[in-house]
């Protein structure tokens, strides 16, 4: 079958493992794809977004290849990563040997209980083809199962390199399931150079009053494209906790969707450091399918250049969520004449007994704080990248991982010029 | 608590009643012969006529909206009236005994206070009935200093060159689908004048009344204040009980220059349908004034509690620098209303401000969304917003939504926005209970709280509508 945005797009794939479990998800898919085109600024979902730059790109297939992975190793996950490079599992820099007893965490072509239970998490985003087309396309990946009770004291590491030479598309997939009472903490990293699309689609189910703790952290390329989905269903009392931190990519798109089950928790929290001619788009649903659970959401935006930040926030809250508390903040910061920011939380509630607020902010630095700081004899330049540092800084602050804590710290720090001040990290 | 609140919400259409004048109409239906007749009906210029017949060409190309988190039956255009007006006796009458009884007596039953206008001083009242403007007051007082203020046809008629230079500057005609059908077939409406300098020594008022079964009312006002001048303009609106659903396409333009201001309060009751959502307006309104000149002001003020669907978003383009817009806003829903309302504010000029309050409650089964947009071009240096839009639900079968779109292309800006959903807690009804305040009372003073911010922008005597307008709109939907 050949679909529209496909053939347009993408130049004949390598097929992955194709378990027959998966033929009839990816038939559907390419069934859906068929009808598609790609979205444009006409569509609601994409009003801020122009897609028209992908459109003079085809996109090949990658190669595999052997990486030097050193550089990104983080110390307290040395032996719990697993690496792919170019969509392709990489043995040579995985190591799994710290991960403990009873925790699956492997590549997608190897983890057979994964058949099953890929692309059950929520419904499929009808607003962009993109979740169509990883399930359509998708080469690797990983599985992580954590079973019940399993509380798991070392971070797990994912790690996600592409090297395009010339233009080439990689569709990971990722499912993380938590059994009951189970406790993680994730770290998701993308890195890449040259010109790519990425298309990762994350599916988490978390059961009954198990924790997740997800970090995760975009830094691909600045010629590169990454419209990813993720999808997580919280059962009763779980939780689900979030952060993406967005530095690179010349466009990219975030598309969480959460449901809450009765009591259940979540947080997604977002920074977005943009400069040149950046776009990062985050359209969130949350979703209050059931009573008494509660969501927070702290979104940042740091603009420079002539980039471009879109934040679009649904919370839906059903008739039966009696008792939800949402909270959605959207905060924005602009550097430049020419940076842009378009902001739209959104509320639709259909219960009474319900606390829900949102809130947005777009603005220049403040000069009461910028004068505050120069009465106290810093000047004028290390008062504004210091201040702009505290913005981004207070996404930072409970990031579990000290390394990656303080390696995300120092990013922000050089993005921001606030280096000059000495080590803040 | 639900037994109280239950019994509250049930008061029947209190206006609900049809009064019997032969009607001058066309047949139902629209084509280009309707618009000719309808501008032929009214004398007008060969340019009005060319304005009409580009609005309604450009408006066979468009297709009705449907983004608005609203649901209804989409209206048969061709099923409706454009034109109907009541037999006058004489074009205009000279004093109030000219005026048909059968007409007089249906103001009695609204309470307007036509014949004791002379008592109720400071309110001149332009009574558009129908279609027609059937009576204007305090006019010559108002010409002394040069205040226009008349019906839309005789604003054409006497003072086309203003008319001309101002009808569609702010609301063009191909603007949307209903503002394109307004400008096609807008039968009348208010015009107001104000000259450079001039403070109008009242509020200017007009009631709206939708009379005749199928006719659809397509009202145009314009409000021009010059250079340095201000206006307080105040819109009323009732309408009789009907089964079939009537269409309101209304645009209203207003203009401001240098250093003028325009207030601009509405409270509209129309009929919203019964408690099955039967009958019921349709009220799909442009409303939009441009900040045209330096420091000039235009704020909005409205309480919305009629209508079955309302489809409303008055909005202030600050082009002029330091220009101001406010929009003022409390939407109420019962029973299966609908209302998507908001505004917008688009800055264009330098340090230009925009306040945005927005109360939305419902109660029953209906819906009421806020939508808005606040937009700072990149020209728009220092530009300010601030937004407040919260909600109360009253009842588990309602809902609210909020969808603000917010953008900004100017660094120097600075907007904020924030909103919050909530219900009357069962704590804040226990202690006005515990007090010896009933629920029924308690809960109309929570709602009166709640909305404080935008009553105390209402001219007086629409305040105290106000308040009284919506403890009786919920009545029965609390307990």
């Amino acid at each position: 079958m050949t679909s529209a945005v496909a053939s347009n797009l993408l130049a004949d794939l390598l097929s992955g493992p194709r378990p027959a479990e998966w033929d009839k998800l990816r038939e559907e898919a390419e069934t859906r794809l068929a009808r598609l085109d790609l979205p444009t600024t006409g569509d609601e979902g994409w009003k801020y977004t122009d897609l028209k730059a992908l459109g003079g790109i085809t996109f090949g297939p990658a190669p595999e290849a052997r990486v030097d992975v050193s550089s990104h190793l983080l110390p307290e996950m040395v032996g719990t990563r697993q690496v792919f490079v170019n969509g392709h599992h990489a043995p040579h820099a995985s190591c799994v040997s710290a991960v403990p007893a009873g925790v699956r965490f492997l590549p997608l072509g190897t983890a057979s209980e994964a058949c099953h239970a890929l692309g059950t998490v929520g419904p499929v985003h009808n607003q962009s083809p993109f979740e169509d087309l990883n399930t359509a396309r998708f080469e690797d990946g990983a599985v992580i199962l954590v079973p019940k009770n399993l509380k798991v004291a070392l971070p797990l590491h994912l790690l996600f390199l592409t090297k395009a030479e010339t233009p080439v598309a990689v569709f990971p997939r990722l499912l993380v399931v938590l059994e009951r009472g189970a406790e993680l903490e994730l770290v998701e990293e993308h890195h890449g150079e040259g010109t790519y699309l990425t298309g990762p689609v994350v599916e988490i189910r978390v059961a009954e009053g198990a924790v997740l703790r997800h970090e995760r952290v975009q830094r691909d390329s600045v010629e590169a494209f990454h419209l990813g989905t993720l999808k997580a269903e919280v059962a009763k009392g779980g939780q689900y906790h979030s952060r993406t931190l967005s530095f690179g990519a010349r466009l990219s798109r975030q598309q969480p969707w959460v449901r809450l089950a009765e009591g259940a928790e979540a947080t997604l929290d977002g920074l977005a450091l943009l400069g040149e001619a950046q776009v990062a788009d985050t359209h969130s649903f949350m979703f209050h399918a059931e009573p008494h659970a509660s969501s927070h959401q702290l979104h940042k935006c740091i603009v420079d250049g002539q980039a471009r930040a879109v934040f679009n926030g649904q919370v839906l809250v059903a008739p039966k969520a009696q008792g939800t508390d949402a909270r959605q903040q959207s905060r924005n910061l602009l550097l430049s004449e020419t940076a842009r920011v378009d902001t739209k939380p959104q509320l639709e509630i259909y219960a009474d007994d319900v606390k829900c607020s949102h809130g947005a902010t777009v603005g220049a630095l403040d000069p009461e704080e910028l004068f505050y700081l120069q009465s106290r004899g810093l000047n004028a330049d290390d008062a504004r990248n210091l201040l702009t540092y505290g913005f981004a800084a207070d996404v930072l602050t409970h990031i579990p991982v000290a390394s990656l804590r303080r390696a995300l710290r120092q990013l922000v720090m050089a993005r921001t010029q606030a280096a000059s001040l000495g080590d803040l990290a | 608590m639900s037994t109280t609140l239950n019994v509250v919400t049930s008061q029947e259409y209190k206006y609900g009643f049809v009064t019997d004048i032969e009607a001058d109409s066309v047949a139902a239906g629209l084509n280009e012969d309707v618009i000719r007749f309808i501008s032929a009906k009214k004398g007008e210029p060969e340019w009005l006529l060319e304005f009409r017949l580009k609005a309604y060409r450009h408006w066979l190309t468009l297709a009705e909206p449907d983004w608005a988190k609203v649901d209804y039956p989409r209206p048969d255009f061709q099923k409706i009236v454009y034109y109907s007006a009541p037999k006058a006796k004489a074009p205009k009458y000279a004093s109030m005994d000219e005026v048909d009884p059968e007409l007089k007596r249906t103001f009695e039953k609204l309470g307007v206070p036509i014949h004791e206008q002379a008592a109720l001083a400071g309110v001149a009242v332009d009574v558009v009935f129908d279609s027609v403007s059937v009576t204007t007051t305090y006019k010559e007082k108002l010409a002394t200093v040069g205040i226009i203020f008349c019906s839309f046809s005789e604003a054409v008629r006497e003072h086309p060159e203003l008319v001309k230079k101002y009808l569609g500057s702010v609301v063009p005609a191909a603007d949307n689908f209903y503002a394109a059908l307004n400008s096609a077939v807008f039968t009348d409406g208010s015009f107001v004048f104000i000259p450079k300098g001039v403070t109008c020594p009242m509020d200017l008022s007009t009631y709206f009344r939708i009379n005749n079964k199928e006719s659809g009312q397509f009202e145009r006002t314009l409000i021009v204040a010059e250079e340095g001048a201000s206006v307080s303009y105040l819109e009323g609106c009732t309408a009789p009980q009907f089964d079939t659903n009537q269409l309101h396409a209304a645009v209203v333009e207003l203009v401001a220059l240098d250093h003028a201001s325009i207030k601009y309060s509405t409270v509209q009751n129309w009929y919203a349908g019964d408690k099955n959502g039967v009958g019921g307006i349709f009220n799909f309104v442009t409303k939009r004034g441009l900040c045209k000149g330096k420091g000039s002001h235009i704020s909005w003020t409205q309480v919305e509690t009629g209508s079955a669907i309302t489809w409303k978003y008055p909005s202030c383009i600050l082009l002029g620098d330091d220009s101001i817009g406010e929009f003022y806003s409390v939407a109420l829903t019962n029973h299966k209303q609908q209302a998507d309302t908001g505004t917008k504010m688009v800055h264009i000029g330098r340090n230009t401000k925009s306040t945005i309050v927005s109360k939305g409650i419902s109660a029953g089964d209906s819906s009421n969304s806020y939508r808005g947009l606040v937009k700072v071009q990149p020209k728009a240096e220092g530009a300010r917003n601030f937004s407040q839009c919260d909600s109360m639900l009253i009842g588990h079968t309602c809902s609210a939504s909020t969808f603000p779109y917010i953008e900004v292309q100017n660094r120097s800006a600075k907007v904020e926005h924030e909103a919050t959903t909530s219900k009357i807690g069962e704590e804040q009804l226990f202690y006005f209970q515990q007090r010896g305040i009933p629920a029924e009372e308690a809960i109309s003073m929570i709602i009166n709280g709640f909305c404080k911010d935008v009553f105390r922008e209402l001219p007086m005597e629409f305040a105290v509508e106000a308040t009284k307008l919506l403890s009786l709109k919920l009545e029965g939907s609390v307990g």
